[in-house]
């Protein structure tokens, strides 16, 4: 459980690095793709369980410390896109062996066209109601289909890494 | 003993008290001095992929691009030729404006103090037009002093630290400017339309001409937020509903909001 967590901790910190230090430099068509978002739900996927809310919530919140949006947006995402992937990942959906190979792709793009509106819907509450007026529908594409080609590999080299695997029912 | 050490333990945790308040004084507030913590966490992760990253990249783009390199070089020079000679040219208009503005009393820009601020880093995220620099409180920048840039407005200053502040560009979602145009001084308000989407202007009287280009310089109405006279935006296309009484307008930034490295805070408070 400590070489998890140590290796969780050094991939999220690096994570959020790229995040921070090339990705938000390399946008495409004037997006950045939010990497922070897709890593805990590949560790929800993966069965990481409360690993993977945490990191979400973690992740999101060093993002945060950036961003001038309110604080703590990225990491109620994090933590939402988790929680959902750790109920998926219970019952073994997205699972990269059992399941169909498109399933992990399919779910990380549905994950990507969600997490900008829980972004959106999540500022409402700190009474910011302008996040919307951005390029919502383009962040949603652009993170959609960048999810779903990255998602796969990631979760791959994920579970090399680390050795987490969803539980079979 | 037992005293001794509980006594030990309470004047450990005052000092541990005593060094976080301060050090969250020193921040800015709790919000900053998480944010700060957050950052200083992430700083070796960031050095890391730095010293990986940046290399790599400048090898990339100096193999791919050094011939456009050079051209903009050339490019660069012949404009700071042409700048150094419209310089020499606007010092003698200059002085006649202030000396004009003087006698109307009316405010010039060309007068109000500024700092130059550099800027260390972009925002990271879809939802904020916002820039960081490295000038802030302790530079005498406050919240809501206007930043410019590139030949125009960039933004105003949202929130600073000790060392540093946070600027809202114009093209942000929550960014709205006066603005006026023409001979009649119409203003008319210019909102933000989000990172990348430029900036909107709606409500245009029709009796107010108004042509693709022409610059709109921010209002000398009192309780402006900015000074007047600065340029903000150009009118990029015009947009008439027939039997409305009023026409919208898009229009872009006169400063290049996607290229600032070094920028100038305006000492300049609004007018209560």
């Amino acid at each position: 459980m400590s070489r998890l967590l140590a290796v969780l901790v050094v991939i999220t910190g690096l994570l959020v690095a790229v995040q921070l230090d090339v990705l938000s430099h390399v946008r495409i068509f004037g997006v950045v793709v939010m990497v922070v978002w897709l890593w805990p739900f590949c560790l929800g996927l993966l069965g990481a369980g409360p690993a993977a809310l945490i990191t979400g919530a973690v992740a999101g919140l060093c993002f945060d410390a950036h961003a001038a949006t309110a604080f703590g947006l990225n990491a109620a995402v994090g933590a939402a896109l988790a929680a959902i992937a750790v109920r998926l990942g219970r019952n073994s959906v997205g699972d990269v062996d059992g399941a169909a190979w498109w399933t992990a792709p399919a779910l990380a793009a549905a994950a990507g066209l969600l997490a900008p509106l829980l972004f959106v819907g999540a500022g409402a509450f700190t009474l910011d109601f302008s996040l919307w007026r951005g390029s919502l529908l383009t962040t949603m594409a652009v993170n959609a289909v960048v999810f779903a080609v990255v998602a796969r590999p990631l979760l791959i080299g994920t579970r090399v890494i680390t050795g987490l695997a969803p539980s079979r029912r | 003993m037992a005293l001794s050490h509980s006594r030990r333990r309470a004047l450990t945790l005052s000092a541990l008290a005593v060094v976080s308040a301060y050090g969250l004084y020193q921040a800015g507030g709790v919000g900053n001095g998480v944010r700060g913590l957050a950052g200083g966490a992430l700083r070796p992760f960031g050095w890391a992929v730095n010293l990986v990253a940046t290399p790599i990249g400048h090898l990339l783009a100096g193999a791919v691009n050094y011939s456009d390199l050079v051209s903009q070089n050339q490019q660069l020079r012949s404009e700071l030729g042409k700048a150094e000679l419209a310089a020499s040219v606007n010092a003698g208009a200059t002085q006649t404006l202030a000396a004009l503005n003087a006698v109307l009393r009316l405010p010039f820009i060309g007068s109000t103090p500024s700092v130059v601020a550099q800027v260390v880093s972009v925002s990271p995220t879809n939802f904020a037009a916002t820039v960081t620099l490295s000038k802030g409180a302790s530079d005498g920048l406050l919240p809501g002093m206007p930043v410019v840039a590139n030949g125009g407005v960039v933004g105003r200053i949202i929130a600073t630290t000790n060392h540093g502040s946070t600027v809202r560009l114009i093209t942000d979602a929550n960014s709205s400017l006066n603005v006026t145009f023409g001979k009649q001084a119409t203003t008319v308000l210019v909102d933000g339309r989000g990172v990348n989407n430029g900036l909107s202007m709606s409500g245009i009287p029709v009796t107010a001409s108004l042509a693709i280009g022409q610059v709109l310089l921010s209002s000398s109405l009192s309780g402006s937020t900015m000074p007047g006279g600065l340029p903000v935006a150009k009118v990029t296309s015009i947009s008439v509903t027939p039997g409305s009484s009023t026409y919208a307008a898009s229009v872009s930034p006169v400063a290049d909001l996607g290229h600032l490295s070094f920028v100038d805070v305006l000492l300049w408070e609004p007018s209560t």
